[in-house]
């Protein structure tokens, strides 16, 4: 097992971009056959995947209910006014 | 009330239709990108309000079957770009400047530093303490870590939301995630998470 990446900017970004999807395939099968024989790539690999999860997990926030039912009734509000309005100048 | 000047070929009804089947699913995320963008509840409610009413205003260049979250989203980025980021919380251009030269000096290059950070660490972190962390960036990263890994957008999604090019998406995003595993890792180190 390597524990020095002679690679390690290269690998970061391929792993991030693997991670975003946006790897081809052969990258990414490069990428994990290479994997398990060097340690800073394994690390790097868990260290981003725990990162990416940890802001889609754990960093929403809904749609306050009174937002919502305020923009309804706005756009409500003008359609209806637009309904009204638009006859009167067709 | 100010009333949007519409499409006279888009009915009322079929106005009402589009946002509830295209628009309104997407209210969450909405609000989660305001927030983010602004660091303040009131204004992310304003925010996310003038964008609606922008999306009704120009629901005629919408084309119904096509991806409404990111025509919302880039509505609501130009909205922030143009009328609330003067006032935002956030860092200001200046501290922002200062940020990214302070890393690379240019788009293309690389980060300089690799944050001390492990994966264990960041799975004990409070969800708070992860927002804090983002919502302390300056907020062009901010930006991108949202929309990626928040709203799972693809690059070339990224890249019409924002406005540039796909390479610059690759290297602001690369960087923003380079300053966020510095700030939370320094955030460990003082809450003695490590």
């Amino acid at each position: 097992m390597k524990t020095n990446c002679t690679h390690q900017k290269e690998c970061l970004q391929l792993i991030q971009r693997i991670l975003d999807k946006e790897a081809t395939a052969e990258e990414e099968a490069r990428f994990l056959a290479n994997k398990d024989q060097c340690l800073p790539c394994q690390e790097g690999y868990a260290l981003e995947l725990s990162l990416k999860k940890a802001i889609k997990d754990k960093c929403s926030v809904s749609c306050p209910s009174d937002l919502f039912t305020r923009i309804k009734t706005k756009l409500f509000l003008v359609l209806i006014l637009i309904s009204i309005l638009i006859p009167l100048f067709c | 009330m100010d009333i949007p000047v519409v499409d006279s070929k888009i009915s009322p009804e079929r106005a009402h239709a589009i946002f509830q089947q295209e628009f309104f699913p997407h209210m969450d995320a909405m609000y989660n990108f305001a927030l983010k963008l602004t660091n303040d509840e009131d204004e992310a409610q304003d925010l996310v309000q003038d964008t609606c009413m922008k999306a009704y205003r120009f629901i005629h260049s919408f084309e119904p079957g096509t991806y409404a979250k990111a025509w919302l989203f880039r509505i609501l980025k130009n909205n922030f770009i143009n009328d609330y980021r003067k006032k935002s919380r956030g860092p200001s251009k200046v501290e922002f400047e200062w940020v990214e030269q302070s890393i690379t000096g240019d788009e293309d290059s690389e980060p300089a530093f690799q944050a001390d950070l492990q994966a264990e660490t960041v799975n004990e972190m409070l969800g708070d303490e992860i927002t804090a962390a983002i919502q302390a960036l300056p907020v062009d990263f901010r930006m991108i870590i949202i929309l990626c890994d928040l709203e799972e957008f693809s690059y070339e999604e990224m890249a019409r939301i924002l406005n540039i090019p796909i390479g610059t998406v690759r290297s602001r995003l690369h960087r923003a995630r380079a300053l966020l595993k510095v700030a939370l890792s320094n955030y460990a180190k003082t809450k003695g998470y490590v």
